[in-house]
Order: C-alpha cells, then structure tokens, then sequence
C-alpha cells in the first residue's frame, strides 16, 4: 500500500488539475530556457576551441641546416610540453605548398632561399592564449638553428578578448534566463499552493504536524519536475533537430554526453519541484490563519 | 494581542472552563469572542498573561507543539471550511488520516461519527450536495473524530436558518451531555435563551458572567 502522503501526492494531481499543468508548464519552460542556455554554451565551446585552435599555431622557421639538425629540432618541438602536434615542413614541401597556393605564376617569384624548412607547431588548448604562447614562442627563438619564431598574436588576443566578452555576455544571459525561470517556477508554484489553502487551513485545524502537510507538495512537486524535465528533454530535442537541419555545422552531442545531459536535467527538474513546492508551503504554513 | 492593526481586544480577563462544562461567549460582533477562541486553539498569543488549555500552556508551547494541542480540540467555524472535492465520508476520514491513523479503524471510526451526527446515509456525497445544516454537521463530526476533549464552536450556527441552527445546538448540547467541554461564541441570544448554560458576555475589552434569560435580541 502507497504511503498516504505519495497517494495524496498523485492525487493532487487529480484535485487540482489546473494548477498542476501551470505550474508543470512554467517548470517545462524554465528547463527548456536552461537546457537551451546550456546547449548553445556548449556549441559556442565547440566553435571558441576550434578557433582558438585556428590561431594557436607557431611557425618555425629553420636556418639553412642539414637533415639531422632539422629532425632533431622538429623531436625537440614535438617533445616540449603544450604542444599537441608538430609537423616538418621541408624545404621541398615548402615549394610544393607555394606552388599549390600560386598556381603557375609561382614561377615567376621561386627563389630557393626565399622557403626555408619549417616546423609548424599546434598548441594545446590550454596554452592557446597570449600569456602561455609568447613563453613557447620565446623558447623556441632561443633554440639555435631556428631563424625566426612566428604566430598571430595580434588575432589571438582579438579572439580572446571578443570570446571573453562574449563569455560574459552569455553568463549574463544564462544567469537571467536562470533568475527569471527560478521567479516563474516560485511563483507559478506558489499560486498552485495558494489554491490549495483550504486543505492545508484544514490539515492544521484539525492538527497536522507541518511536516506531515509538507510531504503530500513535495511528492507532488518532485513529479510535476518529473514530468517537466521528460517534456523538456522531448522539445529540446525537436529544438536541437530543427537548429541542426537550418545549421548543419552544428555539432550533435555524443550518446554519452545525451546521457548526462538528460540525466542532470532531469534531477534538476526534480530538485526544482522539490525546492518551489517546500519553500512555497513553508512560507504560506508560516503565515496562513485558521480562521 | 498581537494583530494587523495593534489594537486592545481583551484586558484583564480571567476566565476557567472546567472540564465536561458547556460556555457561551456572546457579546457583539468584533467584541472579541473570536479572539478568546483563538487564544483557546493558540493561534494567538496574549501579549501578558498565561493561556492555559490541558497541558500546555501560552508561554511555553513551541510551534511543534500546536498541532498536538489542537488534536485535543474540535474546532468548528461558521463557514464549513470542508474540502469541495472530498465526500462526506473522506472529509471527515481525512481529521484521522493526517493524525496518523490508517486501516480498517479509520473506516469505522467514520462511520461512527457520521451516525452520531446523523449523516451515515449521506456519506458518499460531495458538500456542495449538501445543505448548509447538512455541511455543518459534517464539520462537527470532523470536529469529534478524534475524540478532542473541548470543542470550540465560533458562530456555528450563523450561516443557517434558525430551525437547522436550532438541530446544530441540540447536536452541540448532545455532545457537551456526553461529556465534552463545549465553548461555543455566538450572537445568537434565542439560542442560548433556549438551551441556557454558563454565559459570558465578552464587551469593552472584559469578561462578565450573565444571565442567559436576561439576554434580548
């Protein structure tokens, strides 16, 4: 047999099926703006990393030195802490490049001195900012044989700085949309109690403890967020499918990530229920009169 | 007392109810009569002075202790206060469940009640399918279940017309015959002229013990 505040939970439900669709509404809301907050931080990621990515690259360029030098150099650079991935670009390769890059009339400019052999460094995503790079950069121009260390600072620091912004914008922006879900979810619920004063008026005259008029919202809370973060997760991912068909660049989220991101929407959903539903009868059982 | 508006409602007063009795508090409306009651089920506080019901007292009750003082009480209001989407039967049900009982008993128990009030046969109606004397003797019968060993009735009769508020009073006297300690506040002077007991009129701010007969209006 059920325990009487999980019946009496479910049947509120039953009893005040108007209430319970607002409330369960403006809790679907709340989680469909946070969980859209929270996917489109994760794409901004996706796109900040790549073009971050884009600009941490450091050339080196080698003096006129033989093969062994160079390989070593390139082990070196391989081997020096922040960096992901280093290729050797020799002298050869150098021309094939500028031939690709300048069609026919790279003839016209060829000068075998004028391409030296490089390495051509990718820096991990850590230390892809200006501080860490001008460190790398200023070992690599001490190593002899390396004629001249080069790499965009001044679009790095641009694209620090606008990601930075844009950073903050978006926390702005989450934290409102946060705010304004937490406002609407208290208050939404709060209603939802409020119309329900006569039972809880009627469960303290005829002396319930606080505690035992608690439970029933609560259990009817956690459901209601239940149910919220099921049909949020179902309209995020129409949301998402639409986006993606308009942008295809969009990155769809691996199964296990899927996974945890259904698995926190829905406890926060839940824990939304718990929190709006405890908090609005404790302070409607504090203050509601008998009479 | 404390109150939205902070004015004086009762000064003074000294007031024992001994157990089994039956009391009438008249006095005219805003005279304080719903005040003493709520002093009596401590939803107010005197700002000095001591509220003593059984066991517990005003100074020394903590909010954790109310619902178990108010377990001891059957309270009774003039507008029936019971749950619209509830029958007779699971409104009154409803005063067991949340003290914690459950079973068979429950169901017994109710059944008990609703005959002692008259209304057995009516037990799987809604309130808004009963009359207004109907519906107040679904309150009372709420009131009992419990087994409270005073009953707090303010203006129970108001809402009804005097042959039903004139039944409400004979099921009121019922109960105070059978051993319950009734304080009942009304401004019903026919009433407490036709079933007399101890009556104290509540005016400017005191308690004064009258003659039932010598009430008019």
């Amino acid at each position: 047999m059920l325990p009487y505040s999980i019946k009496e939970g479910l049947a509120g439900f039953r009893r005040a099926s108007f209430s319970s669709v607002a409330a369960t509404s403006a809790m679907t809301a709340a989680l469909v703006m946070v969980g859209l907050f929270a996917i489109v931080t994760w794409q901004a990621r996706g796109i900040s990393e790549w073009l971050k990515q884009r600009v941490g690259e450091v050339e080196l360029f080698l003096e006129d030195t033989s093969d062994t030098v160079a390989v070593s150099l390139f082990e070196r650079a391989r081997s020096t802490p922040g960096v992901a991935q280093a290729e050797f670009i020799s002298k050869e390769r150098a021309q094939e490049i500028f031939r690709q890059e300048f069609g026919e009339e790279a003839d016209i400019f060829f000068d075998g001195t004028f391409l030296p052999a490089s390495i051509r460094v990718r820096v991990e995503p850590d230390y892809i900012n200006a501080d860490s790079l001008s460190v790398l950069v200023a070992e690599f121009a001490s190593w002899n044989r390396v004629d001249e260390v080069v790499f965009n600072q001044a679009l790095l620091t641009k694209v620090e700085s606008n990601l930075r912004l844009i950073s903050l914008i978006g926390i702005s922006i989450g934290a409102l949309v946060l705010l304004a879900s937490v406002f609407l979810v208290a208050n939404t619920i709060r209603l939802a109690i409020y119309a329900r004063r006569l039972m809880i008026r009627t469960m303290k005259l005829v002396g319930a403890t606080d505690g035992f008029i608690r439970k029933p919202f609560i259990v009817e809370g956690v459901i209601q967020g239940f149910l919220s973060s099921i049909l949020a997760l179902f309209l995020l991912w129409f949301i998402q499918r639409a986006a993606m068909a308009y942008v295809p660049q969009l990155e769809p989220l691996a199964l296990p990530g899927v996974l945890v991101f259904s698995v926190v929407l829905t406890g926060s959903g839940c824990a939304l229920g718990w929190m709006g539903s405890a908090s609005a009868v404790g302070r409607f059982l504090k203050h509601i009169s008998l009479h | 007392m404390p109150g939205k508006r902070r004015r004086v409602v009762l000064e003074d007063v000294s007031l024992r109810v001994e157990r089994g009795e039956l009391v009438y508090l008249v006095g005219p409306t805003g005279s304080g009569k719903s005040s003493l009651l709520k002093l009596l089920y401590m939803e107010m506080q005197p700002d000095s002075g001591v509220v003593r019901v059984a066991d517990y007292r005003s100074d020394r009750i903590k909010p954790s202790e109310t619902p178990f003082l108010r377990r001891s009480l059957g309270i009774v209001f003039q507008d029936f206060q019971l749950l619209p989407d509830r029958s007779v039967f699971d409104n009154v049900a409803f005063a067991q469940y949340v003290t914690g009982h459950r079973g068979k008993a429950v169901k017994s128990k109710v059944m008990h009640v609703l005959s002692r009030v008259g209304l057995s046969h009516k037990l799987r109606q809604y309130p808004h399918q009963l009359s207004g004397g109907e519906q107040q003797r679904v309150v009372i019968a709420r009131a009992i279940i419990n087994d409270p060993w005073i009953i707090l009735a303010d203006e129970p009769t108001g809402n009804l017309d005097p042959t039903v508020a004139e039944e409400i009073q004979r099921l009121l006297i019922g109960l105070h015959r059978s051993g319950m300690t009734v304080v009942m506040a009304t401004h019903d002077y026919r009433l407490v002229r036709s079933f007399p007991a101890r009556t104290l009129a509540v005016m400017n701010r005191r308690i004064v013990e009258v003659d039932p007969s010598s009430l008019s209006g």
